[in-house]
């Protein structure tokens, strides 16, 4: 599966600089527009080193923004469900919330909260807490009439019981639903270091961009991608192992 | 009728013989609309392109917008932009070429609070917050002033700055980067207003002339349509000599106001003195826009020295220096 998403990410990374080059050679632009495949390999060398390690930092700060948001979502989705007013309610606020844009609210996280790792961690909660919640609403609000029936009748319903069972249907919706946050997550990382912070991968991209250095951003883009594809496969791992256990069980 | 019909047709014959077609240029600006601007919107509004034959569109640049790019991609043939950005296209083989120096001093200075953290010399940032924009030109000037001064990095604080000018306000980070003759007008006053004093740091003033804003093209427009680019530096240049013209200053300051409605009429009022003042040639007789090619070399030394572009590039091809028409 790991070979499979990198070869994949791999003809995706290949295709887009191939039509750069194309675009390159074909109209004959200097390196300045577009980097040669020698310029690129020259910053791949020099700035290689310190892009994974701050590739490593976001994709750390986005698994850390990305369990939190799992977490909130959950638990106000388990919320959610007691009534058809709060589910509703929530429903509302977070479409609402969503719909701001997060370049414009950055700022009022960052006179709060200051440029450091709690504004990365919240930004990047942010981006993917909400799609999160609306699935999880979604999910847990949904009752499993043929199963549930049998518990309410014999009474021994409980609210634990009820949220088993809805998650353990929905299983492999759950998993498809907390892989497609992870990338959010990833991205909602790498913006607030954009737009803020001064670590990771992000903040590296913006420095870049200062430069006017494309061959920099083409290293981190690839480095992105290779380190968003390794998060995704461990994601989808635990996932399948995680619904292989309860089949078991 | 007839008469009627065919004396109209004649007219309409001689007038569009009379019309000369105007050429289309394009001309990317480096930043949003705002004061460095003014002479660019003054002289398209004020008709200097279309009386040298040009219909010019004047495009705003921003953070995502580069101009060289724009050129050599051939969706501009004119732009502004700083030196660093110039040197390092060159240093990739860009075909560009600098036909004018619009701003004799660079705009970007350090403000402070002198009664907090008074400033002689560059030696009084010892132990000192300062504010840089990694990646920006103001950390290539700042390396600069240390390496003048013998300030080793580690005697001072580094922070990144971005737009939000909180830790500055807070005492935080004693000297922030600003341009003068835009933010600093700005915020200038809200510090007056809070009753703080305020002052700036000259780059230009400790020694360091890194040039800032420059109209640029490429080789082959330079080449191929050396009359275009007569007519339109000319236009351009005596459009900006007219927006900076004290007596012209209510006019400068509405024709702003018709592009940049964000800024308020009474802060472009105190904006445009600063700007005259770092744009205008200080020794008398220079034309506007002169390109200073002493503080080009310095400005290509100092890159070359934190290896930024390789050394000896060849500014005698760049800058196109007997370009730049007389008043």
């Amino acid at each position: 599966m790991l070979l499979r998403r990198i070869y994949q990410f791999l003809i995706i990374y290949c295709l887009g600089v191939g039509l750069l080059f194309l675009l390159k050679y074909a109209l004959g632009l200097s390196d300045y527009v577009i980097p040669s495949p020698a310029e690129i390999g020259r910053t791949a060398a020099r700035d290689a080193g310190p892009y994974v390690l701050a590739v490593l930092n976001t994709l750390a700060v986005a698994v850390l923004g990305h369990l939190l948001s799992i977490g909130l979502a959950t638990a106000v989705a388990i919320l959610g469900r007691l009534t058809a007013w709060i589910g509703s309610f929530i429903r509302t606020a977070a479409y609402n919330i969503q719909a701001y844009p997060i370049v414009a609210v950055a700022p009022i996280i960052f006179i709060l909260l200051g440029d450091g790792l709690s504004s990365r961690l919240l930004i990047a909660a942010m981006i993917c807490y909400f799609p999160l919640l609306l699935s999880f609403i979604g999910i847990f609000s949904e009752p499993v009439a043929d199963i549930e029936h049998f518990y309410h009748a014999t009474r021994r319903m409980t609210w634990r019981l009820e949220v088993k069972i809805r998650a353990f249907e929905n299983i492999h919706k759950i998993s498809t639903v907390l892989v497609g946050s992870a990338t959010m997550a990833v991205v909602g990382t790498i913006v607030a270091e954009f737009i803020a912070a001064t670590a990771g991968i992000g903040y590296s991209i913006r420095i870049a961009l200062y430069q006017s250095d494309l061959a920099k951003i083409l290293v981190a883009l690839f480095l992105i991608g290779v380190g968003t594809s390794l998060y995704l496969v461990s994601l989808e791992g635990l996932g399948n192992a995680f619904q292989a256990r309860l089949k078991r069980n | 009728m007839k008469q009627a019909l065919t004396i109209f047709l004649v007219v309409i014959f001689l007038f569009a013989c009379g019309q000369k077609e105007k050429e289309e240029v394009s001309y990317r600006l480096k930043w949003l609309y705002n004061v460095s601007s003014v002479g660019d919107l003054y002289a398209d509004v004020h008709g200097y392109f279309a009386r040298e034959g040009l219909a010019v569109t004047v495009k705003p640049g921003g953070p995502e917008r580069d101009a060289l790019k724009e050129i050599e991609l051939g969706h501009a043939h004119f732009g502004v932009a700083s030196a660093d950005q110039v040197l390092r296209a060159v240093a990739k083989g860009a075909p560009i070429v600098v036909l004018a120096q619009l701003f004799q001093v660079n705009p970007l200075h350090w403000i402070y609070r002198p009664d907090r953290t008074p400033f002689t010399s560059p030696k009084d940032w010892r132990g000192r917050v300062l504010g840089v924009t990694f990646g920006g030109n103001d950390e290539t000037i700042l390396r600069a002033l240390l390496a003048r001064h013998g300030i080793a990095e580690s005697e001072l604080t580094l922070f990144s700055v971005r737009y939000d000018y909180t830790p500055f306000y807070e005492g935080r980070v004693a000297f922030w980067p600003i341009y003068l003759n835009a933010q600093a007008v700005i915020i200038g006053e809200k510090l007056s207003r809070a009753g703080e004093t305020y002052a700036f740091v000259s780059p230009d003033e400790l020694g360091v002339r890194f040039v800032a804003n420059s109209v640029v093209t490429t080789r082959q427009m330079l080449e191929r349509h050396p009359d275009v680019v007569r007519r339109f530096l000319a236009a351009l240049l005596a459009g900006w000599r007219a927006a900076l013209d004290p007596q012209n200053e209510e006019e400068a300051v509405r024709v702003l106001a018709q592009t940049d409605r964000e800024t308020p009429e009474a802060v472009v009022r105190r904006q445009l003195p600063v700007t005259r003042e770092l744009m205008l040639p200080a020794a008398p007789g220079t034309p506007f826009g002169k390109i200073d090619v002493a503080a080009w070399k310095q400005t290509a030394a100092i890159m070359a020295a934190q290896q930024l572009v390789p050394e000896g590039l060849p500014l005698e091809s760049i800058l196109a220096t007997d370009w730049v028409p007389s008043p």
